[in-house]
């Protein structure tokens, strides 16, 4: 995991500070996210991981603090200009759309690469056609990774849950991300599915050197595959570092209270 | 076992996006056109073209609008009747501006110029949602109506503030007007709503009718995987109004004949395209001609069951065919919200088990 | 004095306009309120309540010739108030427990249909033809207002105003302060949980559909006893939703308040900007106000505000 590790930052948030009318979410939070590392955000429930993630894909806008991705400087992101930077995620409750089948949602992921206009598509021979081919031979190789194949045509809504997260992963894949944000991807499944998830992360990770951002209460799978993280708690950063380094951590043992989450 | 796919094995992405890819469908639909385009003509008369065919084809494209922009993208609309009038008033204008000018390409036209009026009015869409964005809606169907009947250019200030349609020939041959033979217009009719109901489902299964199902389905997902709600939407309303206003044109030029805005496009019109579309199918090409054959036939039904039948005075049928269709709604609704086009999938996939049970 | 009398009577008359508007605005608000369904049919409802009511009164409606008598006012309208709660109970059994789990557009729709099978059996059981509705309330404009002021005011209006704040208070009161009400809000916030708190969502709704019912009744005789018991009763349904809009869909005060704007800004815009170009504004302009309020401010003036989470 360590091994392609260049220390150059692919994304750095500097104090952010993110409130809902009275309720602080987010409270001078900073770290940095380098290229090609899986940092991994962990904390009890409440802490503010979600509206971190939420943060950096422009959904919520921080009152307060930087976001500096690729280099440039941001206040504010727009969740569509995150997308077409490259930035993609996954959702704690799963955002599928249930409208359609397995094939279409991750087809949606490559809406930021496909470009031909209504007129194109109304007529569909030409450019429109070849260029839906273009792009289902990508997304059929997410498929395979994802060995996902026998569920192509079915309804999303219709698959059990730990399928589902793993068609949202495929969404995600097939934008081709620079920036993976995972939002506990595992939670609900049994062993058997969060190895598999596991591996599927790692893969992406050191086959195509995404960097990924991930959200995760197991600390088995947190310890496993990250290569650093950070803590938060009600809001704070109390504690980051290697996992090693996090959980030897007296801050941290006492904010999860030293309960095991297994 | 009449209707199996065993052996038909696509090959290509191509072959699996195609619109049948089951071979059976194809040779049905084909099947349906020929018949459609090459029989019928010769059969058809007055009473079947006028009372019939017509109302249900153009009715179907007006589902067919109504369905991109609410069964597919998901945004109620209750201005329908309102913008087949502009589709309506329109073409009116236009042709009395250009009468040279060939009819078609005016129909096109007061589709493009409804869906600059769809655009306009869906803007608000982008700020409100559900219900809310259907009172937008009803903001727009009750204003345009008002705009229509009051401002005399609209109907070339004729005292009765009816438009009537001139008669036109396309490419020499009669289809508005009382002149015009019940096979041409049909034919005319028919030509348009085939091109268009393609045109519209190659949309809809392309990254344009994922992107507008996407926003049905959970807008927020969509825009933070990239899709820009701004274009999405009103994409679905330029579609959707064009579609409609092109239905208004033909509804007003080669159906009715006349027309005048509280009665043809009032809100009882937003209603019935609703009613099409939900008892069609939300979200189904095939559920616009379902629910449209569904709510031209059913009048007629009724008023041969009741009045011919039963001896009931046309004014009761009326009531009855009201109560009869709030509760077919109510029905679908309940049993069936993907209405007759889920049903007929059902019935199809029955079909391909055909003669075992399961 | 320079005090202008016709716009204050404009000003007034909009308002008791209005006032009609948030009785009929305020069904919907509580029906909104506790099950989350927009609740088209509201309207229908207050033409079917006042054509029921004039059943049990009128020597030519069912009741006489079933019965041989009609009843007097007093006994009318509590059987009509039975005959809603009656109707809710139906309504909510055929109709609304089979929709518990979709989307609220599903349940809308379901009763844009509940207004047509209304209105149809309305035509059929007791006829289209316009109907008078006498249940006693002094008809004319007030006596002393005319003499005092100078002011042309309906007694009838006053009357429906006196009656509307009544209703809010005692509604505002059964929302707050009992039991059922505050069941009701449970319900309204989350049907899950108030489920899971044992409260019975059938019968939840049984009471709302029925107090909304009775609220309907209340609109149909002041609608119906200044304009007759007709069809045109049932369009203003379309009108609240712009009060909705403008008050919030879950505020009691907020439907009352709505209406009033509503009201005085129809009669103004009818009466000023009318005549500029050509009249008939009442048809569009509660829409296009809603609309801009809409795009300026979703939730209304007394709404919550939506926090959207994902």
């Amino acid at each position: 995991m360590t091994a392609h590790l260049k220390n150059e930052t692919l994304l750095e948030v500097e104090s952010i500070f993110l409130s809902f009318g009275g309720v602080h979410a987010l409270s001078d939070v900073s770290f940095d996210i380098r290229k090609g590392e899986v940092r991994s955000i962990i904390g009890p429930n409440g802490a503010g991981k979600s509206s971190m993630l939420n943060v950096i894909n422009g959904f919520y806008h921080p009152q307060k603090g930087i976001i500096t991705y690729q280099g440039k400087r941001r206040a504010q992101m727009k969740p569509h200009e995150a997308a077409s930077g490259g930035i993609a995620r996954t959702f704690q409750n799963i955002a599928l759309f249930r409208g359609m089948s397995t094939l279409d949602n991750i087809m949606t992921g490559r809406n930021t690469k496909m470009s031909k206009g209504l007129f194109w598509q109304a007529l569909h021979f030409g450019p429109a056609k070849r260029e839906e081919i273009e792009n289902r031979e990508f997304v059929e190789h997410v498929i395979d990774f994802l060995e996902i194949q026998t569920i192509r045509k079915t309804p999303v809504g219709r698959l059990p849950y730990g399928l589902q997260k793993r068609v949202e992963l495929g969404r995600a894949l097939a934008a081709e991300p620079t920036l993976l944000l995972l939002d506990e991807p595992m939670a609900g499944m049994n062993l058997e599915e969060k190895e598999d998830m596991s591996r599927f992360i790692l893969e992406t990770n050191e086959e195509f050197g995404t960097t990924i951002a991930l959200i995760e209460h197991d600390m088995g799978v947190v310890m496993d595959i990250s290569d650093r993280v950070v803590v938060l708690d009600y809001g704070r950063k109390i504690a980051e570092g290697t996992p090693e380094e996090v959980r030897a951590n007296q801050n941290v043992i006492d904010a999860y209270l030293g309960v095991s989450h297994d | 076992m009449l209707y199996r796919e065993n052996g038909q094995f696509k090959s290509s992405y191509s072959a699996d996006q195609a619109i049948f890819p089951i071979a059976q469908d194809r040779v049905f639909v084909i099947g349906i056109l020929l018949v459609a385009f090459c029989g019928v003509p010769f059969v058809i008369n007055e009473y079947w073209a006028n009372a019939i065919l017509i109302p249900l084809l153009v009715y179907a494209l007006a589902g067919l609008g109504l369905n991109i922009l609410t069964g597919y993208c998901g945004q109620v609309s209750l201005g329908t009747g309102a913008f087949m009038a502009v589709g309506a008033y329109a073409s009116f204008k236009l042709v009395g501006f250009f009468p040279e000018v060939n009819y078609l390409i005016l129909i096109f036209f007061s589709g493009l110029v409804t869906a600059a009026v769809g655009v306009l009015f869906g803007l608000p869409s982008l700020r409100i949602k559900g219900f809310y964005l259907a009172v937008a809606t009803l903001a727009a169907q009750f204003f345009l109506i008002w705009l229509f009947n009051k401002v005399g250019w609209f109907y070339d200030h004729s005292p009765t503030g009816m438009i009537t349609v001139r008669p036109i020939d396309f490419f020499g041959i009669r289809v508005t007007g009382p002149e015009a033979t019940p096979a041409a217009k049909y034919l005319f009719t028919l030509t348009i709503i085939a091109v268009l109901t393609l045109a519209a489902k190659n949309i809809v299964r392309g990254r344009i009718g994922r992107s507008w199902m996407a926003i049905r389905d959970m807008d927020i997902a969509a825009e933070l995987i990239g899709i820009k709600p701004l274009q999405a939407k009103l994409s679905a309303f330029a579609v959707s109004s064009f579609y409609i206003g092109v239905a208004g044109a033909l509804y007003f030029g080669v159906y009715l004949g006349s027309a005048e805005p509280l009665e043809a496009f009032d809100i009882n019109q937003s209603f019935y395209v609703l009613f099409i579309i939900i008892i069609g199918g939300l979200g189904s090409i095939l559920g616009a001609f379902l629910g449209a054959a569904f709510i031209v036939l059913l009048p007629i039904l009724m008023k041969n069951l009741m009045v011919g039948g039963f001896g009931v005075a046309s004014g009761t049928a009326g009531h009855v065919e009201i109560l009869l269709l709030g509760a077919l709604i109510i029905f679908f609704l309940i049993v069936e919200p993907h209405g007759l086009a889920r049903l007929w999938q059902i019935a199809k996939e029955k079909l391909r088990l055909w003669p075992f049970p399961h | 004095m320079a005090f202008d009398l016709f716009l204050l009577e404009v000003v007034i008359s909009g308002l008791m306009t209005g006032v009609m508007y948030a009785l009929v605005a305020l069904g919907f608000v509580l029906i909104f309120k506790a099950s989350g369904v927009f609740n088209f049919a509201q309207g229908v409802l207050a033409l079917f309540a006042a054509l029921a009511l004039y059943d049990f009164l009128a020597e030519d409606g069912w009741f006489f010739a079933v019965f041989g008598f009609t009843l007097p006012v007093w006994l009318a309208i509590p059987a009509t108030a039975l005959i809603m709660i009656l109707l809710a109970w139906v309504i909510e059994r055929a109709v609304l427990r089979f929709l518990v789990k979709q989307e609220e557009i599903i349940l809308f729709m379901a009763t844009i249909g509940l207004a047509f099978v209304l209105e149809g059996l309305g035509d059929l059981l007791f006829g289209s033809d316009v109907k008078p509705l006498d249940i006693g309330i002094p008809q004319g404009a007030s006596d002393w207002l005319l003499d005092n002021f100078n002011l042309y005011v309906e007694k009838l209006e006053i009357v429906a105003a006196a009656t509307a704040a009544v209703l809010v208070t005692a509604l505002a009161i059964f929302f707050q302060k009992t039991r059922v009400g505050r069941a009701l809000r449970a319900v309204a916030d989350d049907h899950q949980a108030a489920l899971s708190v044992g409260i019975s969502l059938d019968k939840i709704w049984v009471v709302v559909w029925s107090v909304s019912g009775i609220v309907a009744l209340v609109a149909g005789i002041m609608w119906g006893s200044k304009s007759g018991v007709q069809f045109s009763l049932s369009l203003i349904a379309l009108k609240a939703l712009p009060v909705l809009i403008l008050g919030g869909f879950t505020s009691v005060p907020g439907a009352i308040v709505g209406g009033l704007i509503i009201g005085v800004g129809e009669k103004l815009a009818e009466v000023y900007v009318g005549p500029l170009v050509g009249g008939a504004i009442e048809n569009w302009f509660a829409y296009v106000l809603a609309l801009g309020f809409l795009l300026f401010r979703p939730q209304g003036l007394f709404g919550e505000r939506i926090i959207e989470r994902v």
